[in-house]
């Protein structure tokens, strides 16, 4: 009877494997990470090596390209610019997400779905447009802050400018991501049992005592990971400068970001090589900044 | 729900409703206020644009005619864009969502050899700089003869990392592994377990991974900059972009200022739309997944 | 310690009354258990008295004071909830500290008091630990730590054992009722696990539907049942329940066969009840019904036979030890002694 029972699987059918099935459900995802992530990082790797010199072509020159960018000032300068951009934008961003994400959870205030979605709505907005639109409003002759200003009769400051112009930068970071990072504190929040507040409640804590001492620390882990992101993705700053320099060629230089500057010397420049050196040596920073960020945080939480 | 104060009625509680909504009214006004500029600036001419009050309406109103200027600029290259944009992102999006989503699948519900090695280098993935990517990537695809293509543009969008790991957290929660014990006991094949059962209950973080992937692709500027040369092939940001540093540059003549803003407009009222429209299903995938994290 | 009291306190959800006017005293020092199936309403009532619902009409009185429009903290009450509900990131003794911090207590004095729950509990080892280091029923003690340590009126458990295993159970059960004995506080407890209001209340409320069926103390319960609900709700192995008409002096069952008491019976009787260690087991052809045992339960303690009466269903015998004389298949008598029986009319009241 089970003899028979057995027989009957059909076997034109392939029946995959339990061993192999991961395997293959990875190959597809597997498949273009390396040819289009490995693949051009050995590329560029490969190219860093070599130099092109105006007489005698290609040649090999080892890791020269390399300490030349370790030495070059508009490299650092450029990471100079991100450090700031990040202390300034990250912290701003993080501290009004988890500000509005702990008052949308209270559900003390109205509309409460109104607010998430709005909130989030300039993250659809690309990049590159939300830059536009900035550019636009920080005109100081046609844009509507500075006319407000003058209405009010103040002069609105040149958002352009060097004294200005990471803030404005700053700015447009902070109005496309601030939503996103919220929805993230607020899926997080939203999974604390509500039983952790009928216990605080009872133990006498206001919504604000509740909020601040037990759901905060509650959502570290979460609020570390969004921060991870935030400093890999502020060490990649490109598009906003980039379009804002057709506004303030004068202050964004063509080395005002290591993303920038590898553009350049690579469209501009014809130095593909050199580029691909700069951008390594940035990956390498992003790599040791995000590992020492993760080690502080770590270290802090085991104390 | 929550108890703020010593009841839903007390003055306390009152107060603090109309302080925080307050607070998050302001932060609206000042996330609504570029969007509201982009309408109000679509309907002016060139030289309301300068002279009106940015955030009100001119007497003038003069969409139509923006719009007309908008799609017929270069023998209507900006219908072209925005034809661009949908392909290259919607081809992009599905390749991206259903390959993390097997990826996820993978790294979820299954143990094997080299998992632990293969999750540390998509995750290394995401730190790598675009420029250290897209560059030597143009270089190569040149080689090729593969750039000012489609393909340029969409094929290295279907590597998506952070899909991976969404789906990773996502499939983890939502899937027990009884449930595919269980039909491995009915004799089902892996891949038709996944099929036809566990799929239909990923819709919420694959619909996440769609639209996150889809707005990527959309939103990205870097990619489509350098491999595209031709402008027929533009995305719209790379387009709009361009129309804009000819109309600072003054080369393209004064007109351009208002047809930057009306381009504006058109390409993202339907990606703002289709967000609100699919909040239902993203809502709660995306939630999943920052919860794991 | 107070008195609480509830004066016609109601409470709905939107249409849905959840709770019909209920009125109930709680006595100094008593341990009341609110007990009930699900969706009865006891967790609402314990949340009404917690302060963690506001009633829609009615009163909470502590030791005659209003209290209606204050909450848990205020009212000085301490609740243990099912799921512990302790604050993960933090460690057992700031755990038991944040009420007391949050009331802005001077540190020596809360040290001073966390320092002791944390020995009458056990808990000294595991001050410094987080809850997801801890047991089940470690976590559990520390629950009830953080209620001890803000000295409230009264304690209100809700559900705290079912989250527990079996074995557990029992021994917390026994721990819980120790501390009623050594603190001699008022503590009201909700459960749906009659075993435990049997074994640890002094009085108990037994609701349904949102109503109070009965209030009583354990044995009141056990032997006067005020109604059918609590007559069924109250013992394990249910008691066994046969709708009946009067007919003269006899009963008519719902199969038709008919008992003759000699006595009158009286003529709003509907229901009989017996428990089932009160089953009277005959040889086949005597007593009043006759029925056909279907399956034998040996315990070891006790020997449980469940005995079908044909049309009239099946009813449950309880014998001491272990019985050598039952088996299945087995042809027996039932035998009912009217003045025994518990009687209940058509509406499943009790009849005095």
């Amino acid at each position: 009877m089970t003899e028979r029972a057995l027989k009957a699987r059909p076997r034109n059918r392939v029946i995959v494997n339990k061993t192999i099935a991961p395997y293959l459900f990875l190959v597809p995802f597997a498949l273009f990470f390396v040819a289009f992530l490995i693949v051009p990082l050995i590329y560029a790797f490969d190219i860093s090596l070599y130099k092109k010199a105006m007489v005698g072509g290609v040649k090999f020159v080892g890791a020269d390209n390399y300490i030349k960018a370790f030495a070059d000032p508009k490299f650092w300068e450029g990471v100079g610019v991100l450090f700031k951009f990040a202390f300034l934008q990250i912290p701003i961003m993080v501290a009004t997400a988890l500000l509005f994400a702990l008052i949308l959870d209270s559900g003390v205030v109205w509309a409460k779905a109104f607010f998430r979605i709005s909130f989030f709505i300039p993250y659809a907005v690309p990049a590159v447009i939300a830059t536009l639109i900035w550019s636009y409003l920080y005109g100081p002759a046609y844009g509507p802050i500075g006319q407000t200003a003058r209405f009010l009769g103040y002069e609105a400051p040149d958002f352009v400018s060097p004294e200005w112009i990471l803030g404005s930068i700053a700015n447009i970071a902070q109005w496309q991501y601030m939503g996103y990072n919220m929805i993230i504190y607020f899926a997080a929040l939203q999974a604390i049992p509500t039983d952790l507040e009928e216990a605080s409640v009872v133990d006498g804590a206001s919504a604000f005592a509740f909020a601040t001492r037990i759901k905060l620390p509650m959502i570290v882990p979460t609020i570390i990971v969004t921060v991870v992101f935030s400093i890999i993705g502020s060490l990649q700053l490109f598009t906003e400068p980039f379009l804002i320099q057709n506004m303030a060629r004068s202050v964004i230089n063509s080395n005002f970001t290591p993303n920038i500057y590898a553009y350049n010397l690579t469209f501009v420049g014809q130095q593909p090589n050199y580029a691909a050196a700069i951008s390594f040596l940035l990956g390498g920073v992003i790599a040791v900044v995000s590992y020492v960020f993760m080690l502080v945080v770590n270290r802090r939480n085991d104390r | 729900m929550s108890i703020v104060g010593k009841s839903a009625t007390s003055a306390k509680f009152r107060r603090n409703r109309w302080l925080l909504t307050a607070i998050l009214s302001l932060y609206f006004i000042y996330t609504f206020m570029p969007l509201f500029y982009v309408i109000t600036a679509a309907t002016k001419s060139n030289q309301d644009l300068f002279s009106t009050f940015g955030l009100w309406l001119a007497e003038d109103f003069q969409l139509w005619e923006n719009l007309k200027t908008l799609f017929t600029i270069q023998d209507g290259i900006f219908l072209k864009w925005m034809a661009n944009t949908a392909y290259y992102s919607s081809v992009s999006a599905i390749g991206a969502a259903l390959f993390a989503t097997f990826a996820g699948y993978a790294f979820a519900k299954y143990s094997f050899f080299g998992k632990k090695l293969m999750l540390a280098l998509v995750l290394g993935a995401v730190m790598i700089p675009q420029t250290a990517l897209v560059i030597p990537m143009f270089l190569m695809l040149s080689n090729l003869g593969l750039t000012n293509t489609s393909l340029a543009v969409i094929l290295p969008s279907l590597v998506f990392p952070p899909g991976v790991f969404l789906m990773w957290a996502y499939i983890d929660d939502a899937i027990s592994n009884e449930l595919i014990e269980a039909g491995r006991v009915d004799g089902a094949g892996e891949f038709h377990i996944f099929s036809s059962i566990a799929f239909r209950m990923l819709m919420p973080g694959f619909a996440t991974v769609l639209i996150l992937a889809f707005v990527a692709s959309w939103n990205n500027y870097f990619l489509p900059l350098v491999m595209l040369i031709k402008p027929d092939m533009f995305p719209i940001t790379v387009g709009l972009a361009q129309l804009y540093s000819t109309a600072i540059s003054g080369t393209g003549g004064v007109l351009l200022f208002t047809v930057v803003m009306t381009g504006a407009l058109v390409s993202i009222v339907p990606v703002i739309a289709a967000f609100l429209l699919m909040q239902r299903f993203w809502q709660g995938g995306l939630g999943a997944g920052g919860v794991k994290a | 310690m107070a008195v609480i009291e509830l004066r016609d306190v109601r409470k709905t959800f939107g249409a849905v009354e959840v709770i019909g006017r209920v009125n109930l005293t709680i006595d100094d020092g008593a341990f009341v258990i609110f007990v009930g199936p699900s969706g009865s309403g006891k967790s609402t009532l314990l949340r009404l008295v917690a302060g963690l619902e506001d009633a829609t009409a009615g009163q909470v009185l502590i030791d005659g004071a209003d209290v209606t429009h204050l909450g848990p903290a205020e009212r000085q009450l301490s609740m243990v909830f099912q799921s512990y509900a302790l604050y993960p990131t933090k460690t057992v003794r700031q755990n038991m500290s944040f009420g007391l911090e949050v009331a802005r207590l001077p540190k020596a004095e809360i040290k001073a008091r966390v320092d002791g729950v944390a020995d009458i509990l056990k808990l000294g080892d595991y001050l410094d630990r987080k809850p997801r280091a801890l047991s089940g029923g470690q976590r559990q003690r520390v629950a009830i730590g953080r209620a001890i340590v803000r000295e409230p009126v009264a304690f209100l458990f809700d559900e705290p054992l079912s989250n527990l295993d079996a074995a557990l159970r029992v021994e917390m059960r026994i721990e819980i009722a120790k501390l009623h004995q050594r603190l001699g506080a008022t503590m009201i407890y909700v459960t749906h696990d009659q075993v435990e209001a049997m074994t640890l209340a002094d009085q108990i409320v037994v609701l349904d539907k949102g109503a109070i069926q009965q209030i009583g103390t354990p044995m009141e319960l056990y032997q006067s049942p005020a109604n059918l609900f609590v007559a069924q709700f109250i013992g394990s192995p249910k008691m066994n329940v046969l709708a009946v008409r009067p007919d003269g002096s006899a009963l008519i069952f719902a199969d038709g066969s008919r008992a003759d008491f000699g006595l009158p019976v009286p003529s709003s009787l509907a229901h009989v009840g017996f428990r089932p260690e009160e089953a009277q087991l005959l040889p086949a052809g005597q007593g009043h019904l006759q029925g056909v045992v279907e399956v034998v339960e040996r315990l070891g303690s006790d020997t449980f036979a469940h005995i079908g009466l044909g049309g009239l269903g099946i009813i449950t015998a309880r014998m001491p030890g272990n019985v050598l004389n039952i088996s299945l298949g087995q042809p027996v008598g039932l035998g009912l002694t009217m003045n025994q029986l518990h009687q209940f009319s058509a509406d499943g009241i009790r009849l005095s």
